[in-house]
């Protein structure tokens, strides 16, 4: 039987994921599992043991909460799960990293009120397919905790989340839900858009992580931070290999959702009822991670400055579809014109509480790229039949210098089929696809449709056409980054790209950005802009 | 603790007799030499006591090389890059890859060998060390092929190349020699207009202690310097030598569910100072290193493997109380 809650009246108008932040914890249950998936439900329900026990099929719910353990606070879940099964039950192993956006900020009496968004990643269960279970927490004794943990019964992640101290728990979705209209965006499938695993600095030097390229040390606590002395600091500085680690294990949790997305759909006769959403993900941006550099700010001035390629075109999209990775030393710059630069655009990091300390990031140049989740849908959607590659290149080099945030291959998403079928072999999608843009294709000039038909139109030929517009690009970048006026513009250019992250009054603020410190300030006047295919960029209205 | 009688070899190899490994302590001596009393907070643990309340602080990195991965390139392409040259791979760890007739991996090997110790070994037993080569590389290796005359060359045919099996470390910076230097010269507090350097490559330029985008070197430097800054003193910890730290098993997968770490055999040095191990599907499974996946791919790079073995250094942070004064950077 079920029963329900009162929930504030907020709620069914906020659909963000601080809708649970508005919840009281006086409205949970103690010692309860509730429901609210936001957009589907209106109202907090608290499950019946039957209704949990047919609905969860994670180890969090099973081994856990079914089991009648309600733990309040992330140090109380560890201390669930360290019990759980017998001796050398994975689960009872975890594994702790540490990351904060301003973990590299010098601990001085002047930074000390510097919030440095500190925060643990746990991982437990740690298997060939990634962890079973996921929560990140700022302090091990406090409640608020949000945890995922594979469902093994009917595939996906489950998104839980504490309020407050109350030991009752929120179910707020499975990974699937994210994928329907009703609550696709919603909850916590603001910040997860595809369902999947987040760690929003994924690739080396993984600026903000405790990491071989950048350790955290108990020095960026203050001396009198419990935190300093606590056993999940050293925990996570002993963790070998720190971010390359997490990086493995988030990895392979984003191929494990993205195996089984895909593994339902051929389950159910390969019928895609919503193929716009997949393709959503190969030509819009409804997430993104963030790459940069690996120089540090303090040395800019010795050591050649290398841009992160992906910046400049979706090279891992591009090689998936088996076209040319750029030469060796693609976008290297010299060390002199970024630190021209860097003095030029006053680039300083600040947290608008009055800390201020010139220069970029610890690591220069942090950009947004395209999300690790959105090239593993690409990845599978080519591998299970729903595209070719041919499509998906099309797709891809429609504004290829823009890989993320483009109008152009946006604009695109209008021609998707209403429904598909998944079969291996088969160019049906594809060909359906192909020909609703080609049929638009008399568009206006600069519309993605007639640049589709320009790409469409290399034929048989498109992969050795596609290397050659791709090499003429890479060498005007790379001539770009030779010249002061060409780097400057670079960096207009990701200031662009980096107000569609951190947000501002024209564009809305990305769940990614949760710290001022994310990215660096500078003068560049906001504005929309694009790079062109000959590296130049423009602005535009 | 008192003081150490002797610094012993690496991963305490017995290659050589007792009275001739003598030799190495004094040779160790004389490179700590060149460094103790310039640096205060650097101490040799021959001639200074070691309490026995010191702390050991480990360094620990990846084998596979930071350089190459600048830029993100895709993963096999980095593996390729990393597997052509044995100069390429300049994180104190060296690897080999075998391949059968059809290019499929069959063993990986892993070194940390430092040149110095196979330079002793041939100034003390020549004949011991070219059994160390027949045994280790190939059983056909020919004295003439390891020596300039009297004089051994650690870059010899035999040990140059990144197929077949290797015998050690043969990389220009891998050198024992360098790491001693980047553990006595980090104990030197830095600052840059005012302001301590503190922070990993921007220690190792202002200090001028290697390459301040490897994994190895910047670590190292940080864990000296922040032990320096707390006033304490630091030496290498005996036997002083560079070691696999660990294999990371997760993530393969065998054709017959076998756990990786039984393909994992360390060869020289033993389980707490393991310097040598192979990657090897011992005979009876039916398959190969090649047919394993590694996180979803097949093996057929030794770069892949790579990505998955430690390395480590460890020092030892003797409690003292040196008043921190913060030297500007080399060169101003």
């Amino acid at each position: 039987m079920t029963a329900t809650v009162p929930i504030e009246e907020s709620m069914p108008t906020d659909t963000s994921c601080q809708v649970f932040r508005g919840l009281s914890s006086e409205a949970l249950t103690p010692g309860a599992v509730h429901g609210l998936v936001v957009g589907q439900e209106s109202e907090l329900r608290a499950f019946s043991a039957d209704e949990a026990a047919a609905e969860l099929g994670d180890p969090f719910a099973t081994e856990i909460l079914l089991k009648g353990t309600f733990p309040r606070f992330a140090g109380e879940v560890l201390d669930a799960f360290a019990t759980v099964g017998t001796d050398g039950d994975p689960l009872r192993s975890a594994k702790f990293f540490l990351v904060g956006d301003g973990s590299q900020v010098l601990f001085t009496p002047e930074t000390a009120s510097v919030d440095r968004n500190m925060r643990f990643l746990i991982t437990l269960g740690n298997g060939s397919e990634g962890p079973d279970v996921m929560f990140s927490s700022f302090d091990p004794g406090e409640g608020d905790v949000e945890l995922m943990a594979w469902d093994r019964g009917r595939g996906g992640f489950n998104y839980y989340q504490t309020v407050g101290d109350s030991s009752g728990w929120v179910f707020a979705g499975n990974s699937r839900d994210a994928l329907l209209a009703d609550s696709e965006d919603k909850g916590p499938f603001e910040a997860h858009p595809s369902g999947n695993v987040v760690m929003k600095e994924l690739k080396t030097p993984w600026i903000n992580w405790h990491s071989p390229a950048a350790s955290i040390l108990p020095s960026a606590f203050a001396e009198d931070d419990p935190l300093r002395q606590h056993p999940w600091l050293e925990l996570a500085r002993q963790e070998p290999d720190g971010a390359i680690t997490a990086e493995r294990l988030i990895r392979l949790a984003i191929g494990r959702w993205t195996r089984a997305r895909f593994a339902a759909i051929t389950a159910d006769g390969g019928r895609v009822d919503r193929p716009e959403r997949i393709v959503r993900q190969i030509v819009t941006s409804p997430a993104v991670n963030l790459v940069s550099s690996h120089v540090e700010s303090p040395l800019v001035g010795e050591d050649p400055v290398d841009l992160p390629p992906t910046f400049f075109a979706d090279i891992d999209g591009l090689v998936r579809v088996g076209l040319a990775a750029p030469p060796e030393g693609f976008g290297m710059v010299s060390a002199a014109l970024y630190r021209e630069s860097m003095q030029a655009f006053d680039m300083r990091l600040e947290d608008g509480q009055g800390f201020v300390q010139p220069g970029d990031t610890h690591f220069v140049f942090v950009v947004p790229e395209r999300a690790a989740e959105d090239q593993a849908v690409l990845d599978a959607a080519i591998a299970n039949g729903l595209l070719t590659d041919r499509l998906a290149a099309c797709l891809l080099m429609i504004d290829f210098p823009n890989p993320v945030f483009s109008r152009r291959r946006t604009s695109l998403l209008r021609h998707v089929p209403p429904t598909a079928t998944l079969t291996a072999g088969a160019d049906v999608f594809s060909r359906a696809m192909a020909e609703g843009i080609l049929a638009a294709a008399g568009t206006d000039e600069g519309s993605g449709e007639r640049e589709f038909a320009e790409r469409w139109g290399a034929g048989d030929g498109w992969r050795a056409e596609f290397d050659r517009l791709l090499g003429a690009y890479y060498a005007a970048v790379n001539e770009q980054l030779a010249t002061q006026a060409g780097l400057d513009d670079v960096i207009r250019l990701a200031e662009s790209r980096r107000d569609h992250v951190r947000g501002n009054d024209r564009l809305a603020r990305m769940p990614i950005s949760e710290s001022p410190l994310l990215f660096a300030r500078t003068n560049v006047p906001p504005a929309e802009r694009v790079m062109r295919s000959d590296a130049t960029v423009a602005e535009i209205a | 603790m008192a003081e150490l009688e002797r610094f012993d070899t690496p991963a305490r190899l017995r290659d050589v007799p007792a009275a001739a490994r003598q030799d190495w302590s004094a040779t160790i001596s004389g490179i700590f030499a060149d460094y103790v009393g310039r640096h205060p907070q650097f101490y040799d643990p021959t001639a200074a006591e070691t309490p026995t309340k010191t702390t050991v602080a480990k360094a620990s990195w990846p084998a596979f090389p930071a350089r190459l991965t600048r830029g993100n390139p895709p993963p096999e392409a980095r593996w390729a890059n990393a597997d052509e040259d044995r100069a390429k791979q300049d994180e104190y760890c060296e690897w080999s890859v075998e391949r059968d007739n059809a290019g499929k991996v069959t063993r990986l090997t892993f070194t940390t060998e430092v040149p110095e110790y196979w330079e002793f070994v041939a100034k003390h037993d020549r004949e011991r060390l070219l059994d160390l080569y027949r045994e280790l590389v190939a059983p056909d290796v020919e004295r003439d092929e390891l020596f300039d005359g009297d004089t051994y060359l650690p870059d010899n045919p035999r040990n140059q190349g990144t197929t077949g099996r290797l015998a050690h470390l043969v990389q220009g910076n891998n050198k024992l020699t360098a790491a001693v230097d980047l553990v006595a010269r980090a104990t030197v507090l830095r600052q840059r207009n005012g302001v301590p350097v503190t922070t990993q490559q921007a220690l190792v330029v202002c200090s001028g202690l290697g390459d301040p985008f490897r994994h190895s070197d910047p670590q190292i430097a940080q864990l000296v310097n922040n032990a320096a800054a707390m006033g304490d003193e630091v030496t290498l910890r005996d036997p002083i030598g560079l070691y696999l730290d660990e294999f990371d098993a997760t993530g393969f997968r065998a054709p017959d569910g076998t756990p990786a770490a039984a393909f994992w055999t360390i060869e020289r040095g033993g389980p707490s100072h393991p310097v040598r191990a192979r990657f090897e599907v011992p005979p009876g499974h039916g398959y190969a290193v090649g047919d394993l996946e590694l996180d979803g791919r097949r093996i057929t790079f030794g770069g892949q493997v790579a990505d998955r073995v430690r390395v480590r250094v460890e020092a030892l942070v003797k409690a003292a109380d040196h008043r921190v004064v913060r030297e500007p950077c080399r060169g101003g």
